[in-house]
């Protein structure tokens, strides 16, 4: 093409135009992706609005508020300890089942919030999708972030509980790496269907469901060794199954983990962050015009 | 081809956005439903596959700095495309838009808010989302706040405010940030006259102090008032463009002639 082609259009005689804003060049043009990696922490201060935006919702206009973090787990808590150890008296080891338990509850409470609320994050921003350059990935990340104090609040009860019943594991340092792990797992997930329900809703239908079946396909409230050995082929390839795993072992003192479930557990989260990556970076060019 | 960045001669005013040969496609239709997955599904699908429609059929177009650009055009003739590439909301399918500094656009009024967050969490949001540093946001509050008249409104939930309350929070957040492109599109039509009045004076602030000013609307009196450039789009296409006068004349002319028909 050619400056011929342009239409006529002289420029303006209008000296003194003020220094730029920003000194950005930005090119539109047809690219399958135009996310980086960088995006992650330049969209930060936007997460940081949305993601205490997130928290502030959930527990407003409630009566109880925030105090339904502590009641959350709580009530989950006794529903295992009837369940599991009333019931089917299960055996958790060399661990008293409350510790057992609420670690487990932990990683569970910080996964089924993050999907709730990342699954639909791009939907229940529909109106900053379509009228707003706001980052799109700063939704789901958000959601991440606003699931925190709920974990924040049960991870607390399980060290509080370990260490009162002296299982507390000095191993238990390593937990931030336990936590950077969930968090990348989670994260790959919510990349995977938070996209896919801008172009489908089936998503926001099945995921309460999904959530609920996989409580029950992950060793939360009771121990892989009680499980036949069918049942525990199909729970060890459950990505949060190795990570309770993990987890247990970095938090309580006398407690041996099978390694498997964590070598799957470890492999799904690297290729679930990726693909994550990959399928909302495509489909985040076009969130606009499809959601 | 030649960088559009290289056409500035010292005696011109340096691009603001440069457009060429751009295109945008949309497919038609529910996207996706049962109707149609079935269809694909058993190869009956002949009569729902893509009908599609393309908003932008290869526009180039210069800005300056400094310019206030006006589009006119019918309905579907790709104004809104050309601003929603502009503010960054979606991409073309063809073709290229080179974008120079900071673009605040205002695509619709009062609707590029969260309900449930404040005034004040939603200017947040929206300058964090631009870029616009936490500092100049801070700087910017009182002002924007008095300007949208909401001083005593800004620590309520937006879900409670009357639509003359998003309007004016709509207009004030679109124009008291800094930015080097302030982008409008039919705004102005939801206001009453005494704030359309207010929000053409601050639109003429901006291109006074030297911004680029691009503005959309059906009030051709409006677009005159404001801007020195006119680009006439038709079916995708530039039919016309160059200073307002010229075009919008043109432009009245042809729709005075399609009334006669």
């Amino acid at each position: 093409m050619t400056r011929a082609e342009l239409p006529e259009y002289e420029a303006v005689d209008r000296p003194g135009a003020p220094a730029l804003e920003s000194a950005t060049v930005r090119w539109a043009r047809p690219v399958k992706r135009r996310l980086r990696v960088s995006d992650l922490w330049h969209d930060i201060p936007v997460v940081r609005v949305l993601a205490a935006r997130d928290f502030k919702v959930k527990y407003k206009q409630s009566i109880l508020g925030p105090l339904w973090l502590v009641f959350q787990p709580l009530a989950l808590l006794a529903g295992f300890l009837i369940a599991f150890r009333g019931i089917a008296d299960v055996q958790s080891a060399s661990v008293p089942y409350v510790v057992f338990a609420l670690v487990g509850l932990a990683a569970w409470s910080f996964f089924q919030a993050s999907m709730t609320i990342g699954t639909a994050s791009m939907v229940s921003n529909i109106m900053l999708v379509r009228f707003t350059p706001c980052p799109r990935l700063a939704f789901p990340i958000a959601a991440l972030i606003a699931s925190l104090p709920a974990f924040a609040v049960t991870i607390l009860a399980a060290f509080v509980a370990a260490g009162v019943t002296e299982n507390l594991s000095p191993r238990a340092v390593l937990l931030p790496f336990g936590l950077i792990w969930l968090f990348l797992l989670t994260a790959g997930l919510v990349g995977i269907t938070a996209s896919f329900t801008v172009r489908f809703r089936d998503t926001l239908s099945a995921m309460p469901f999904l959530l609920q079946v996989g409580l029950f396909l992950a060793p939360v409230g009771y121990p892989l060794s009680d499980l036949g050995s069918s049942a525990r082929a199909l729970v060890d390839l459950n990505p949060l199954t190795g990570l309770i795993e993990a987890w247990r072992w970095m938090m309580l003192s006398d407690y041996h983990p099978s390694f498997e479930p964590i070598g799957i557990s470890l492999a799904l989260t690297a290729a679930l962050a990726v693909v994550g990556w990959l399928v909302f970076s495509r489909i985040e060019t076009t969130m606009a015009d499809e959601i | 081809m030649e960088r559009s960045s290289s056409r500035n001669g010292p005696d011109r005013a340096p691009i603001a956005i440069s457009a060429q040969g751009l295109r945008k496609r949309y497919r038609l239709g529910e996207l996706h439903s049962l109707r149609q997955t079935i269809g694909r599904l058993t190869r009956r699908d002949h009569m729902v596959e893509s009908r599609s429609f393309e908003a932008l059929a290869g526009v180039n177009l210069d800005v300056y700095r400094g310019d206030a650009l006006g589009i006119v055009g019918s309905n579907g003739s790709g104004k809104s495309t050309m601003l929603q590439i502009l503010a960054g909301t979606t991409l073309p399918t063809g073709g290229l838009m080179e974008i120079h500094g900071r673009v605040i656009p205002l695509l619709a009024v009062a609707t590029g808010f969260h309900g449930e967050l404040t005034g004040r969490e939603n200017v947040r949001l929206f300058a964090a989302s631009l870029r616009v540093p936490l500092e100049a946001t801070e700087a910017r509050m009182d002002a924007l706040t008095a300007f949208a008249e909401l001083e005593n409104h800004m620590d309520t939930p937006i879900k409670r405010y009357s639509s003359g309350m998003l309007a004016r929070l709509s207009f004030a957040i679109a124009m008291q940030f800094p930015g080097d492109i302030y982008v409008f599109d039919e705004v102005l039509a939801v206001v009453d006259g005494e704030f359309e009045a207010r929000c053409l004076a601050e639109i003429r602030r901006l291109y006074s102090e030297g911004r680029t000013v691009v503005f959309v609307s059906h009030k051709l009196d409006q677009v005159a008032e404001v801007c020195n450039r006119v680009l006439w789009l038709e079916h995708g296409k530039v039919r016309q463009a160059g200073p307002s006068n010229d075009v919008l004349a043109a432009y009245a002319q042809e729709q005075a002639d399609h009334l006669m028909q």
